[in-house]
């Protein structure tokens, strides 16, 4: 199939992970933040569906960004620095959706915290993997 | 902790998932452009590159490449070489090996010090 395709799918397909992950991680902080109000449950399940949702969205991101590089998992200049940063966002991101539904409600405060502190690290990953895709697109 | 192990897991699993589909991409890929399969390194040196060797590279270009992919690199019979995304490593083994039926060989012609220079040359083109 035409590349072409596959690189138009893959700027469509990753938004969605990469939205979702950043609004998971806003409302699970505002959830941290707002401790005791009757809403921090409200805010914590909606962070619960958004980060799993982002990570079952990594699927068709990483599946279209495959067929469009056939296969490669570096490359070269901007695509190399491009998988640097995408590699370790796609592990986190898996890993954190994980451990949200393995852990369900019975995470404590300070695991919380740590938890959002790498959703922040995942977020930063993500979108340094986002600038150096936009910066190959603007290269075509 | 258990929680713990499980994300490791589920992300170990992630990452062998993505990496295996893609090594079945790159040997179909490289079979159907009869290319031979070169794995990617996580840490690739990379060539030196100076205005001069730049310019040693673009005569060495005009001289072996140009009749095939264009002078000026954009393509003819052969592919457009501007903004290659493979690695340095890659580049001297196409040359080097050449593809069969697409490319010839050039090991006889162009040493180590020509294929570095051929390479910082293709590396300059924007």
């Amino acid at each position: 199939m035409d590349p072409e395709y596959w690189a138009k799918a893959h700027g469509a397909a990753t938004h969605f992970p990469f939205a979702l992950t950043l609004v998971s991680g806003a409302l699970d902080a505002a959830g941290f933040a707002l401790a005791g109000r009757p809403v921090v449950r409200d805010l914590h399940a909606a962070g619960y569906w958004t980060i799993v949702l982002g990570a079952i969205g990594t699927v068709p991101a990483v599946a279209t960004g495959l067929l469009m590089t056939r296969g490669s998992v570096l490359g070269h200049g901007a695509l190399r620095l491009h998988h640097l940063c995408v590699w370790p966002a796609f592990a986190l991101l898996v890993a954190l959706a994980a451990w949200r539904v393995s852990a369900g409600r019975r995470s404590t405060r300070p695991a919380l915290g740590g938890y959002l502190l790498v959703v922040m690290l995942a977020a930063g990953l993500m979108s340094a993997a986002g600038y150096w895709g936009g910066e190959m697109m603007v290269a075509r | 902790m258990r929680s713990l192990g499980l994300s490791l897991l589920a992300s170990g699993v992630a990452l062998a998932s993505a990496f295996a589909f893609a090594a079945v991409l790159r040997r179909e890929t490289a079979l159907s452009s009869r290319q031979q399969p070169l794995a990617e390194r996580w840490l690739e040196p990379r060539t030196l590159t100076s205005p001069e060797l730049v310019a040693r590279g673009r005569a060495l270009f005009l001289d072996s490449c140009a009749h095939c992919h264009g002078a000026d690199a954009r393509g003819d019979e052969g592919p457009d070489l501007h903004d290659l995304q493979v690695s340095d490593r890659y580049i001297g083994h196409v040359i080097t090996h050449g593809i069969p039926h697409e490319m010839p060989s050039f090991a006889k012609k162009l040493g180590e010090l020509e294929i570095g220079a051929l390479t910082a040359y293709l590396r300059s083109l924007r």
